[in-house]
């Protein structure tokens, strides 16, 4: 049973993808053929289990509400269920579906607010942390400041008018400075991501597969 | 400007402030917004992959592709995940998917990521053709060794090692102070974005009525 | 303990400095200054690649976007449209996120294909939304019509005149690959650029583009960073739109963070270097 278990979905993780990286240095017709069979196999897959962000929902609000029975909970558990229900009933019952009027309204006027408005939040959030927290107490906190801030003013046309030297300044910032370091980072998480990626097909990374 | 666009103006309104409430204090407005943004994301990612499935799996399946009905099936059995007693049956769709994930990922990341950057930094110094090109290249050079080094965490990074480390740390900060102005000048953007939503949709179109 | 005048700099409440934030960001949008915006090297590469592609080039484009984000890529999405509608170029158009196609709902709505001559089947195409991942891309480079075996109307590709002869990376001439998510550049970069040697552009939030640099111009040869190189794209397109007034209205509104910044540092000097330490 263990082998059905464990062993077998390792033995088919392990052949996907060896016979996917087999692909890109053997020129097969036969290879070429099973990686676009299970590269669309992965996208269906995806598109099949999508009631399960659904179902997930339900549960941690149902939990929720178990801990904290109240009259306001039950407002609060039934809240996202009324959008859901909102968004879905709309996107299907009126001509176009999601093109339609109707659900574009849905979309402009609560979804796309509330979605930009978080991230416009965080305008406020970081600038705060950066209040607290960038100071200018070590060199690596000065080249932080110096070429964030450089990079930032470059993006600004009135400072850029000011004074033009920020033009040519920030680019190199960004081509230069920036670009040695990211290449760094890049190689670095790279070999991460190869070893990671290797242990997986050799079944010893198992918490990528593992279900809890 | 008719009804439901200014409708929508107030609506839109209302959720803009009751997130940015939140600058304020945590609050049930603000927690309102937070929950119906739950709702309809989900509803909006079951639509688009209901339609997806179709196109992609039933349709064709309808038509005689009939090897389509195993990733189907696999990805039904993700939902034994729900279940204390089945849920190793979910095994199966998540190794195709890491499988698959991990077989398309690692060639193109051991030749553009490791080879062609290494290729890359080299290459910029023996083809520079002015003297800037070459400063910038060697710096570049300089750079990212050490920053390779800094993310050697087997040896202590002390002697000649920890100064490469200290150099490799600063390259690295200046990347992350380019990351973090990219992000404040977003939020910024973002912010601008919901004010003028406010000021030309409700203000000017609905309070003021221009058109 | 008595608080220093550093220490009152250092402990503003941070709602007087988020107010003076608001205040500053309103300026602009009440009364535009309206001054140049440099086009920096990037951005070129980004406009060149497209503009010196052959007559008759295949484009795909690919967009991870959000809704969410719509005011930091808005202005790249227009202006590259505009781009690519007054050349001679076959553009194919898929998303990879759900919001993708009401983003392109609403792009076409401003964007009009037909007023620069563009027809549905014969110029462009829209091939809808699948859910995406690295996996997916490598699906859509191999055959496209494993993944989009209709497009958006639900017309199958094989009766479109356009998709008669794109089946995959072959017919590609380039790919404008849009994303959010900041390692997903190594989508395009793994799939596309490196197995088929697509050329391929790239636009992003502002926060990803400096980690896209360290592919440019070798397997990316042209980025677009943020609504700043939106604004950038229309100014060397000669096409007007939405960055403007967006690069306008940060004039100001980015002197609330220096202020952040610049009170935080001094409190610090001021504590460091006037005895106090911390």
């Amino acid at each position: 049973m263990s082998f059905v278990r464990r062993e077998l979905p390792t033995a088919i993780l392990a052949l996907c993808g060896i016979l996917l990286i087999l692909e890109f240095f053997i020129p097969s017709p036969i290879l070429q053929a099973i990686k676009s069979e299970l590269t669309t196999w992965s996208v269906i897959i995806a598109a099949t289990s999508c009631w399960l962000g659904f179902i997930y929902m339900a549960y941690a609000q149902l939990r929720m509400l178990g801990r904290n029975p109240t009259t306001s909970q039950y407002f609060w558990f039934s809240l996202p269920f009324i959008f859901f229900l909102l968004f879905f009933i709309v996107g299907v019952s009126f001509p176009g579906d999601v093109s339609s009027p109707q659900y574009r309204w849905l979309i402009t006027y609560i979804y796309q607010q509330v979605g930009a408005t978080v991230y416009a939040v965080m305008f406020f959030t970081l600038s705060s942390a950066a209040y607290r927290t960038f100071k200018v107490a070590s060199i690596e906190a000065i080249a932080l400041l110096l070429g964030g801030t450089i990079y930032m003013l470059r993006q600004i046309p009135l400072f850029v008018y000011i004074c033009p030297w920020l033009l040519p300044l920030g680019e190199w910032i960004l081509l230069v400075p920036n670009a040695a370091g990211g290449r760094g980072a890049v190689i670095c998480a790279a070999l991460g991501a190869l070893a990671v990626g290797l242990r997986t097909l050799a079944g010893r990374e198992v918490t990528l597969v593992e279900v809890r | 400007m008719n009804f439901w666009d200014a409708l929508g103006a107030f609506v839109g309104s209302f959720f803009i402030i009751s997130v940015l409430s939140m600058l304020w204090k945590d609050n049930p407005v603000f927690k309102f917004g937070q929950q119906a943004i739950i709702g309809a994301t989900i509803a909006q990612y079951v639509l688009f992959n209901m339609k997806n499935l179709l196109n992609m799996a039933i349709i064709p399946i309808s038509q005689g592709k009939w090897t389509y009905i195993i990733p189907v099936f696999l990805g039904l059995l993700m939902y034994t995940r729900l279940s204390p007693s089945y849920s190793w049956l979910s095994r199966y769709p998540v190794s195709v998917l890491v499988g698959v994930g991990v077989g398309v990922m690692v060639p193109g990341l051991l030749r553009g990521q490791v080879i062609g950057q290494v290729q890359k930094t080299i290459v910029d110094i023996t083809s520079a053709t002015t003297t800037y090109d070459l400063i910038n290249a060697i710096i570049i050079l300089i750079g990212v060794v050490t920053a390779i080094t800094f993310f050697l965490f087997t040896k202590e990074h002390t002697g000649v090692l920890g100064v490469s480390a200290r150099i490799g740390r600063i390259f690295l900060m200046f990347s992350l102070g380019a990351n973090w102005a990219g992000e404040e000048v977003w939020y910024l953007t973002q912010m601008i974005g919901r004010l003028r939503f406010i000021v030309e949709k409700l203000i000017k179109g609905v309070i003021l009525g221009a058109a | 303990m008595s608080s220093t005048i550093w220490d009152k700099l250092g402990n503003i409440d941070y709602r007087i400095l988020y107010a003076l934030s608001l205040i500053l960001m309103l300026i602009p949008i009440i009364r535009p200054i309206g001054l140049p915006t440099p086009v920096s090297e990037t951005v070129r590469g980004f406009y060149e690649t497209i503009d010196n592609l052959p007559p008759g080039s295949v484009v795909f484009v690919s967009l991870e976007g959000s809704l969410s984000l719509l005011d930091e890529q808005e202005a790249q999405y227009i202006a590259t449209l505009k781009i690519l509608f007054q050349r001679d170029l076959k553009v194919v158009f898929y998303s990879v996120t759900e919001d993708g196609e009401l983003i392109y709902n609403y792009l076409f709505s401003v964007v009009n294909p037909e007023k620069y001559g563009k027809k549905y089947g014969i110029d462009y195409v829209r091939l809808g939304y699948a859910p995406l991942e690295e996996r997916g891309q490598a699906a859509v480079a191999l055959d496209v019509r494993s993944v989009y075996p209709r497009d958006f109307y639900g017309t199958p590709l094989d009766e479109i005149p356009m998709m008669k002869d794109i089946h995959n990376w072959k017919d590609v001439d380039l790919l404008i690959y849009y994303y959010t998510s900041c390692t997903n550049v190594e989508f395009a970069i793994r799939q596309w650029v490196i197995p088929y040697h697509t050329k391929c552009i790239v636009g992003t939030l502002g926060c990803c583009g400096p980690m896209a640099v360290p592919y440019f111009p070798d397997y990316i040869q042209g980025i677009l960073s943020g609504s700043g190189a939106g604004a950038e794209l229309e100014v060397i397109s000669g096409n007007p739109g939405p960055g403007a007034m967006m690069n306008d209205a940060k004039n100001f509104g980015i002197l609330g963070l220096l202020l952040f910044l610049i009170l935080g540092n001094v409190s610090y000097l001021g504590k460091r270097f006037g005895g106090e330490s911390e």
